[in-house]
C-alpha cells in the first residue's frame, strides 16, 4: 500500500490545481496552457477541487447509514457504540481525504493522463486525438458547490473504460473542455496565438433554445411514464429493508399487506392515484430533466444543455455526426411534435448523450436539424401494398389465434378466464387492424443526393437521416415468408448510431435500385442483368 | 456442401438425443398435465422429431450450397447464404476494417476455411463460410491490401 501524502498539509505544488487562475488561463494552442507545462521540466500534475471533499462524505452516507444505525441500536446507545459509530463517519471522511489526494490529473503533452494510486497504482493515459466529446454535468450537490463531474468520451465501449473527473470547479471545467476539444480539432486547424487568447471564450452560436412552454409536450413523449410506479416500488421496497434494519419485521409488513388486501378499494383508488399521477409526475421528470434546453454549435462541435436539477452538458463533434434520428409516438404524432437523437460514431451511451432535441413542433425540427447537422429534401418512397398485407397480417395474426385458443378453451371448459382472455385476444387483433395500417403508411425510404432516410414504427415511429458516406454495406434479407410475399428487408450498415437501419418490405425492384442509387458506385458491377431482379441470382460467383 | 452436411448431420443427433431423453424422462414421470396418450407411448415424440426434421436435414445441405456465393468485384465484395432465410451482403472493400481467417473443427477435417470479414457496424459485416482454405487465405491477403490502399476514414 502506498502512503498517501497527508492531506492536512498540501504542498505547494497542489495549489495550482485547486485554484485555476481567474480567466480560466487561456489555452495556448500546441504548447498547453501556459504555467500548466506539458513539456517535461514542469509537468505538474492536477487535482480535482477539495471542494469535492464536502461531497463524497455526503454521497457515502446513505450507505453508511443502516450499518452505523445498527451499531448503535446492537450496542444500545452507549458510549463506546458512539465511538464505534463516531469512527466510521471518521473513517468516510479520511477515505475520502486519502481518495481525493491520490487522484491526480495532468495534460501532457498530447494525452490525457489520469493517476489514481489508493492501494493498487493505475494510470489511465487518453490520447487528446482520440476524445470524441466531452459530457459537462452538475448533480445538485455539485452545483451548489459550484463542482462539476466531467465526463470524457473516447469511443471505447463504456462504463468503466470512459475517463471521468469527478468534481473539478466549475471554471476548470470550461478550460478542461476547451483544452480537450481544442486539441481533438487543433491537429487540423491550428489557431493563431492571438486569436487563442479570445479562444478562452470559444465561438459560440446558439442553434435553438427551447421555450420552457414547450416542456408541456414532455407527457406526450411517453418518457418517465412509469416514474410513479417506480417511486411506489422504491418505497415499498425501502420500507422492506429499513423495516428488517429497523426492528420491525417482516411480520408486521405481512400484517399490512394483508391489511391492504382486505380493503381492496383503497388498493383500487391508490393504483387509481398513480395511473392518474402517471402523466403529471412523468411531465414534471420530463421538465426537470429537460428544463432549458440548448443546443448551439462550438467550434466544430455540438453541444446541448439541459437539466434543471442536474444541469448537463453534452459536446459531440460534428465531423462524427452521421445523421440524426427523428423519433414520434402516437400521441406525439397527433400533436405534431417529435424528438430528435444524433448517430454518432462510437458515441457510448447515445441514448442520453445523443439526444440533439426534446419534443418540438416538426417543423423547429425539420429546421434545426437542417442547421445542426443537414437537411433531408427528398420525399419518402412508399413500399409496395404487399407490405401493407404483410403488417397487418403480423399485427392482427397472433392475437387472432390466441383468440381461437381461448375460444377452444371456453367451448371445452368455459371458465371465466378463457372468456377474458377471449375478450382481450379479440379487441388486441381489432386494434391490430388500425395498427398494421399505421405501420405501414409510415414504412418509407428515400435519397435526395447526400443523405438517404428510412421510416419505420408505429408506436414509436422513428425515421433515420444517415449521410451518404457513412453507408459502409448494404444487406438485404429474405426471410422465406418475404419470398413469397416478393419483399425484401434492406439494411443499410452504418458505422454509427444502431449500426443498421432497415427499410422493411421494399419490392425486389427497389432492393435493387436504392442502393445503386446511393452508392452507385459499389452497386453497378452486380446490376448485369437490369434492376428486374438482380438480387436473386445471376450473378456469376466462384462457388465455394 | 460436405461441412453443412455434417454440421446437419450432428444437429440432428443432437436433437434426436435430446428427444429421447425428454421422452424417457416425461414417459417415467407420472405428471397429472403429461395427456395419457403421450404417457402410453412416449416413444412418439422421438418419431415425430425425426419425422419433421428429416426433409430438411435432406433438403438443407444442397439448398445453401447452391444459394450459397461469393465475388468480388469492382472492390465491393458481395456475398449470398442462406437456407429459409437468405441474406445478401454488398461490403466494399474501402469501408472494411478487419479481415479474419477462421477455421472451425469441421471445417479443419475437410481443409476449408471461413472469412470474416467486419465493417465499422455489424449489418455491414459478413462471413463466407466454407472456402477451400488456400483460396480463403489468398483472399484475405488480398481483401488486407486493398483495404489498406482504398481506406478512407468516413467512418
Amino acid at each position: 500500500m502506498t502512503t498517501p501524502r497527508p492531506p492536512h498539509d498540501p504542498s505547494p505544488e497542489d495549489v495550482p490545481g485547486t485554484a485555476p487562475a481567474p480567466g480560466g488561463a487561456p489555452p495556448g494552442h500546441g504548447a498547453g496552457p501556459p504555467g500548466y507545462g506539458s513539456g517535461p521540466p514542469a509537468r505538474v500534475p492536477l487535482r480535482l477541487s477539495p471542494k469535492v471533499l464536502l461531497i463524497d462524505p455526503v454521497r457515502m452516507l446513505p450507505s453508511l447509514l443502516l450499518p452505523l444505525l445498527g451499531v448503535l441500536f446492537v450496542g444500545g446507545f452507549s458510549a463506546r457504540s458512539y465511538g464505534w459509530a463516531a469512527l466510521g463517519v471518521v473513517g468516510t471522511v479520511v477515505f475520502a481525504v486519502v481518495r481525493w489526494a491520490t487522484f491526480t490529473y495532468e495534460i501532457f503533452g498530447d494525452r490525457l493522463e489520469t493517476k489514481r494510486s489508493l492501494i493498487s497504482r493505475s494510470v489511465r493515459t487518453i490520447p487528446l486525438e482520440r476524445i470524441r466529446g466531452v459530457d459537462v454535468s452538475t448533480p445538485p450537490l455539485h452545483r451548489l458547490l459550484g463542482l462539476a463531474v466531467l465526463k470524457i468520451d473516447t469511443g471505447a465501449s463504456g462504463g468503466d473504460e470512459e475517463a471521468g473527473l469527478d468534481g473539478v470547479t466549475l471554471a476548470e471545467a470550461e478550460r478542461l473542455k476547451a483544452v480537450l476539444l481544442r486539441r481533438t480539432d487543433g491537429a487540423a486547424r491550428p489557431v493563431p496565438g492571438a486569436v487563442a487568447a479570445e479562444a478562452g471564450r470559444p465561438v459560440e452560436r446558439p442553434i435553438i433554445r427551447v421555450p420552457r412552454r414547450w416542456l408541456l409536450y414532455g407527457p406526450l413523449s411517453g418518457a418517465y411514464l412509469l416514474t410513479p410506479f417506480a417511486l411506489a416500488g422504491g418505497a415499498v421496497g425501502l420500507a422492506f429493508q429499513w423495516g428488517d434494519d429497523l426492528g420491525f419485521g417482516q411480520d408486521t409488513a405481512w400484517y399490512v399487506g394483508e391489511w391492504l388486501w382486505e380493503h381492496p378499494y383503497l388498493l383500487l383508488a391508490v393504483a387509481v392515484l398513480l395511473v392518474l399521477a402517471m402523466p403529471v409526475l412523468g411531465g414534471v421528470m420530463y421538465a426537470v430533466f429537460n428544463w432549458d434546453f440548448v443546443l448551439k454549435r462550438r467550434d466544430g462541435y455540438l453541444v446541448a444543455e439541459r437539466g434543471l436539477i442536474n444541469r448537463r452538458s453534452v459536446s459531440l463533434e460534428s465531423a462524427r455526426v452521421r445523421g440524426y434520428e427523428i423519433v414520434d409516438g402516437l400521441v406525439e404524432r397527433w400533436a405534431g411534435v417529435v424528438r430528435v437523437w444524433a448517430i454518432v460514431t462510437g458515441l457510448g451511451d447515445s441514448q442520453t448523450r445523443g439526444q440533439l432535441l426534446p419534443d418540438v413542433p416538426r417543423p423547429v425540427a425539420a429546421q434545426v436539424t437542417a442547421e445542426a447537422v443537414g437537411p433531408y429534401r427528398a420525399a419518402l418512397r412508399r413500399h409496395p401494398p404487399v407490405a401493407r398485407n404483410r403488417r397487418l397480417f403480423r399485427a392482427v395474426f397472433p392475437w387472432a389465434v390466441t383468440a381461437l385458443a381461448a375460444a377452444a378453451g371456453v367451448w371445452a371448459s368455459g371458465t371465466m378466464l378463457w372468456w377474458i382472455l377471449l375478450v382481450v385476444s379479440l379487441l388486441l387483433a381489432a386494434a391490430g387492424i388500425p395498427l398494421g395500417l399505421d405501420r405501414y403508411a409510415s414504412l418509407g425510404h428515400g435519397y435526395d443526393g447526400a443523405r438517404m432516410a428510412v421510416r419505420s414504427g408505429s408506436l414509436r415511429r422513428s425515421q433515420a437521416v444517415i449521410e451518404r458516406r457513412a453507408v459502409v454495406g448494404w444487406r438485404l434479407r429474405q426471410t422465406w415468408f418475404q419470398r413469397r410475399a416478393g419483399v425484401l428487408t434492406l439494411i443499410a450498415g452504418v458505422g454509427a448510431g444502431k449500426g443498421g437501419y432497415d427499410a422493411i418490405d421494399v419490392s425486389q425492384a427497389q432492393a435493387a435500385t436504392f442502393p445503386a442509387e446511393v452508392t452507385p458506385e459499389w452497386l453497378t458491377p452486380f446490376l448485369r442483368p437490369p434492376a428486374d431482379n438482380p438480387p436473386a441470382g445471376e450473378v456469376p460467383g466462384a462457388r465455394s | 456442401m460436405r461441412l453443412w452436411l455434417l454440421e446437419a448431420l450432428v444437429a440432428f443427433v443432437f436433437l434426436l438425443g435430446g428427444s429421447l431423453l425428454v421422452s424417457e424422462w416425461v414417459g417415467g414421470s407420472d405428471w397429472s398435465w403429461v395427456p395419457d396418450w403421450f404417457a402410453r407411448d412416449p416413444w412418439l415424440l422421438p418419431v415425430a422429431v425425426v419425422v419433421v426434421t428429416l426433409p430438411f436435414l435432406a433438403a438443407e445441405p444442397f439448398v445453401r450450397y447452391s444459394v450459397h456465393r461469393w465475388e468480388l468485384a469492382g472492390d465491393v465484395v458481395y456475398a449470398r447464404s442462406g437456407f429459409l432465410t437468405r441474406e445478401w451482403v454488398f461490403v466494399p472493400v474501402s469501408r472494411i476494417q478487419t479481415v479474419d481467417k477462421g477455421q472451425g473443427w469441421f471445417e479443419r477435417m475437410l481443409g476449408l476455411a471461413t472469412l470474416e470479414i467486419r465493417t465499422a457496424s455489424h449489418a455491414g459485416s459478413s462471413a463466407i463460410k466454407g472456402l477451400d482454405h488456400r483460396v480463403a487465405a489468398a483472399l484475405a491477403e488480398q481483401l488486407a491490401h486493398r483495404a489498406e490502399e482504398l481506406r478512407d476514414d468516413a467512418t
